[in-house]
């Protein structure tokens, strides 16, 4: 099944809204539940886009962007298996077999974009020592439409091209695999840069004995598996209750202090 | 990189923040996550999401303003769904001028555990049950599942954000009163929370592991269990007190970090280290 080119720039919009809703906007509409149904209507199979989003909708559930990982990409993933569908008449399951490299090529784009951000927040110090307000806002939107364009080629390429494009991405990215390997690498290790520059400012000299009883803490309760959701709850309550306890004894320490001179007859 | 001042230039209280700015804001925090990226994650989404607070709160002093919006652009993550509730704290404290220190602290303090319980709040129960009963009425052939999951997602999603930044707001504010008759002693046990969160962080979001082994037979030497052994995220632990040494003592910017960090792992992928 063909289609025309109305139908490829109304998916490529989709999908450029959608890429951007994965991380912001309303954060729901990325869901293979609703972005079937928009597609499946867009290419006039409404009933086909609701079974398919139904379906990898279940398969994905158990599967969410939980705390900060990467799942194979769910919003192109979603939009090509009911391209897929429609246009060769599969089965689901055979439909997101068939959108896996593109939704690999997606989850480069993320990885890539991620990493190119990353030496940008240097401009963004500048423009926040200028006070430039604005440029911040520009900054963001900049970024979000950056994303939605990378998405919305890979999803356009891939109705133009097909299932046969696919073969070719699934050998590109094997050929590229580690490069994407170094890039995720040296991001797991970015964030380090913002822990330490974080520091820098918060931890001065007495505090080190601090920072490693909050290290040592978070080592400890990251080896139970079932704490993985907790931990820093359970880590901040006893932070809290070491700043607080912290604070009383120097709280009660100044308003002892000026009472010390009238000590004498103690006799200590 | 942010400045090295520790307080606003003016100390004056602005005006408490209106309604409708709040409300401003919560709109804006629906795109936290728009300059998302390795190193500072929603940093600068995060500073888009509180400008219209901070514009009005330092909209008579132009270099706090520069100074406020600097250090709010440092290292930021949180659950997206959650992040009024640190809006609202962290501005409840600019508009009361506090000690930059003790800003910096809370908002490291406040995000950190939220994640958790977003997680649990919205991935493990909103969305499995809402997409688990939508899911089927769509597959039966219904445009009523995915309708209905837009609504029921969205309804919870924008009621927790805008009551969270209300109440954290004034949460903040009555707080902040008990607090400004022993500001120094606040600002020093604000610090030592954040230096312990920034801490547990080091070791929670630290995944960096190597893959190398050396063969040996049978049993190839997997180097990074030695090292667990040794200490577990010992990698993470060393990456960052190394990299704060580089910027507190040989003075390196964050750009000149990322650049080491990007060859490093270009690197090591190419040898087969990760």
């Amino acid at each position: 099944m063909e289609f025309n080119a109305i139908q490829i720039i109304l998916v490529g919009v989709w999908a450029f809204i959608v890429a951007i809703d994965q991380f912001d906007l309303l954060e729901s509409l990325y869901q293979p539940i609703v972005t079937g149904a928009v597609v499946g209507a867009i290419l006039g199979d409404l009933p086909t886009g609701l079974v398919v989003g139904g379906t990898y909708q279940l398969m994905t559930i158990g599967n969410m962007p939980v705390g900060g990982a990467q799942p194979p990409n769910a919003v192109i993933g979603g939009i090509m298996a009911t391209v897929f569908a429609i246009s060769s008449g599969l089965d689901t399951t055979a439909a997101v077999g068939l959108a896996v490299p593109f939704a690999l090529i997606g989850q480069y784009m993320v990885t890539l974009l991620f990493t190119v951000m990353s030496p940008i927040m240097s401009v963004a110090d500048n423009m926040a020592e200028k006070g430039d307000t604005k440029g911040i806002v520009r900054l963001n939107y900049l970024a979000m439409g950056a994303l939605g364009l990378l998405f919305a080629i890979v999803c356009i390429a891939g109705l133009i091209g097909g299932s046969a494009l696919g073969n070719t991405l699934d050998k590109l990215s094997q050929d590229f695999a580690w490069i994407m390997n170094g890039l995720g690498a040296a991001g797991g290790m970015m964030r380090f840069v913002g822990f330490a520059i974080l520091l820098r400012i918060m931890l001065s000299n007495d505090l080190w004995g601090i920072y490693f009883v909050g290290f040592a803490l978070a080592t400890i309760i990251g080896f139970i598996p079932e704490l993985s959701g907790s931990a820093l709850i359970l880590i901040a309550f006893v932070g809290v209750a070491i700043a607080l306890n912290d604070f009383q004894t120097r709280v009660a320490i100044k308003q002892n202090a000026g009472s010390a001179n009238g000590g004498d007859e103690d006799g200590i | 990189m942010a400045s090295n001042k520790t307080q606003y230039n003016n100390l004056t209280p602005a005006k408490p923040l209106d309604k409708k700015t709040l409300n401003k804001m919560v709109w804006r925090s629906l795109n936290l996550q728009a300059s998302f990226n390795y190193e500072r994650m929603q940093a600068a989404g995060w500073l888009y999401g509180i400008l219209p607070g901070l514009e009005k709160i330092h909209a008579d002093d132009k270099e706090d303003l520069e100074t406020s919006m600097q250090h709010n652009l440092e290292f930021f993550n949180t659950h997206p769904f959650l992040v009024t509730f640190v809006m609202g704290i962290v501005l409840s404290l600019e508009q009361q001028k506090a000690d930059i220190n003790t800003i910096r602290a809370v908002r490291v303090a406040a995000m950190g555990p939220l994640g958790g319980i977003g997680d649990a709040i919205f991935w493990f129960t909103l969305v499995p049950i809402t997409a688990g009963i939508t899911s089927n009425m769509a597959i039966n052939g219904s445009l009523a599942g995915p309708i209905l999951f837009l609504l029921i997602f969205n309804v919870v999603q924008f009621g927790v954000r805008f009551w969270l930044m209300n109440w954290s707001y004034k949460l903040g504010s009555k707080a902040i009163e008990l607090l400004t008759a022993n500001a120094k002693e606040f600002t020093r046990a604000a610090s030592m929370l954040g230096v312990f969160i920034v801490g547990a962080l080091t070791s929670n979001y630290g995944g960096t592991t190597i893959a190398l082994e050396i063969p040996n037979g049978e049993s190839p030497i997997v180097i990074q269990s030695i090292l667990d052994g040794v200490l577990p995220k010992l990698i993470p632990l060393t990456i960052t007190l190394g990299l704060f040494f580089l910027i507190k003592k040989k003075g390196w910017k964050p750009v000149a970090c990322i650049g080491l960090l990007l060859v490093v792992g270009l690197l090591g992928a190419l040898v087969g280290i990760f």
